[in-house]
Formats: structure tokens, sequence, C-alpha cells
């Protein structure tokens, strides 16, 4: 019984300091409420949806503790010469390339944390997104709706400062000149960024 | 999940046999990516075809042709083989170009 006693009163401050240990995080420590960003990369493209170069700014919004808001602002440029033109039927049909024709697109999204070890964070990420397309070659554009789903990873680099890696599946659809229509959006980002936090 | 399935296969089905370089409709140049034999005569609703002096200078599935100086048309065996490219195109055997020889082309007129 004095064992027992003993072994109870010598655990009591250690048990006690346990309660006090804070969970691990499930996010970055040191991601802010709000971050700015930008990055590069590359977006494919094909027939009315535009690839090339792409470039984004993002601003970050905490919604909980794993999830952030993403609200972007993405740049494709790939330019490019005529590639549509009329089939045999008299329909037109454009059949362009995987890096060619320009846009911009505003894409409200969230990224969410998956759990991270040290410096390295990965993440999912989705959005929706309205995008204007561009083929000046061809006078060939449109409005679109697209929807966005990927993942990526956050590695921090100093205090308030990270740099994120990322790759998404972008589907949609857009009405576009020209007689033709509605036409599928289809692509892939691999883009490369930094993050600053506010 | 059917969003996903659904583009795939609106894009699969965007094919087309003819393109800018060759077969294309068009009533000008600027509606082909080298040269348009304009509508009517040997090449109804016009023709998008590419200058050439031999058929080693016609993409796959064209032989260079007597015509204009040199352009590419597609091969045929019959008649059957020239429907994709709509009415009044037919079989022909014509001089090639380059070649000395004759050879089937789809053409007009």
């Amino acid at each position: 019984m004095y064992r027992w006693l003993s072994l109870a009163i010598a655990l009591a401050p250690a048990l006690a300091h346990a309660d006090q240990v804070a969970p691990p995080p499930v996010a970055p420590p040191d991601m802010s409420d709000q971050a700015i960003g930008a990055s590069i990369g590359a977006a494919t493209g094909g027939r009315v949806t535009a690839g090339g170069l792409r470039v984004a700014g993002h601003f970050l919004y905490q919604l909980s503790d794993r999830d952030w808001f993403d609200g972007s602002a993405l740049f494709t440029f790939g330019g490019g010469t005529a590639a549509c033109f009329r089939d045999r039927t008299d329909a037109f049909i454009c059949d362009h390339g995987l890096a060619q024709g320009d846009s911009i697109e505003l894409e409200a999204g969230v990224r969410h944390y998956l759990g991270g070890q040290g410096e390295f964070w990965p993440f999912l990420l989705g959005g929706i997104g309205l995008r204007g397309v561009d083929f000046s070659s061809d006078g060939v554009n449109g409005f679109a709706l697209g929807f966005h789903a990927g993942g990526g990873i956050r590695a921090s680099v100093s205090q308030g400062v990270a740099i994120t890696a990322q790759g998404e599946l972008e589907l949609g659809f857009g009405a576009f000149n020209h007689t033709l229509g509605i036409e599928p959006q289809l692509g892939v980002a691999i883009t490369a960024g930094v993050e600053f936090r506010l | 999940m059917r969003l996903v399935v659904l583009i795939l296969a609106i894009s699969a089905c965007q094919s087309s046999d003819v393109s800018r370089q060759v077969g294309a409709r068009c009533d000008t140049n600027a509606d082909c990516d080298v040269k348009c034999l304009p509508p009517g005569g040997d090449f109804p609703g016009g023709f998008c075809t590419v200058l050439c002096d031999t058929d080693a200078n016609c993409p796959d599935g064209t032989r260079c042709i007597d015509e204009q100086g040199g352009v590419c048309a597609f091969s045929c065996a019959a008649d059957p083989s020239c429907t994709f490219l709509g009415d009044g195109y037919t079989c022909k055997m014509v001089d090639s170009h380059g070649g000395g020889a004759k050879v089937n082309a789809c053409i007009g007129g």
C-alpha cells in the first residue's frame, strides 16, 4: 500500500504536466491567418484550353485549424499560331496545342493541410474559377467555368516565408465565339511559389 | 467523377479527318496554314493544301499532284475513300508532280 502511494505521488507531477502539453499542430506552425504569395510554372492546354507559362498571385485566409481560403488570380501565356479551321461539314474546329492561347482566371479555393513533419506540410486543394480565354491568332475567345483539384507541399524557409510546389487538374466548360459554342476545358498545371505571412 | 468522364468524352470526340494543313474548307489563304485552293472547279467548298515538289513534301495519306505548280491532295483507292471530303469529290487518276507518273487522288469537279 505504501509502495503504491509513493508511486502515485512520484508520478503526479508528470501526469499533470502531460495534461498541459499542447496537441501537435495540424497545419504549419508558422502559418498565420493571412498570407500572400506568388507562383510560376506551366499549364497544359489543348483545343480551346489555353496552356503555357502560368503565373499566379494568391491570398490566403485561415478558415479553420487545417483549412485556408486561397483566392488566386491565374494568368496563362501561350501565344501561338492559328489552329482553327472549318472541316468538310463546315463545322468550326480548333486544334490548339499544349502551349497555345492566353487566359486570365479568378479562382476561389480551399487549401487543406494533411499534417506534416518539421518544415514540410503536404496539402490538398480544390476550387472553382471564372476564366477568360483568348486565342488571338484565330480570333477565338470566350469565358469558362473551371474546377480545380490537386495537391502540393509547403516548406518553411524562415519565420514568415515559405515555398510551395503544387500540381492540379483543371476541368470545366466554356462558351466560345465563332459558332464553337460550349467547349470543354481540360488541363494540368504545375507551379512553384513563395508565400509571405501577413 | 461524371463531370470528368463527360469532359474527357467530349474532348475525345472532336477529331477531324482534315486540318488547316490539308483538307479544311476555305475561302482564302488565311483559312489555311499555307494555301487555299478556292471553292469551285476541282475543289468544291475550297481545299487547304500545302505546296510540294514531290510526295516527300506531303503529309501522310496525301500525294503531290500536278495542280497549280504542285499541291498535296488525299490519295485514294476508289470513290468511297473520298466521301469524307463531301459531295463532289471522287477518286480520279491525275498526274503526279515531280514523279512523272499517274496517281489516284480525291478531286472534285
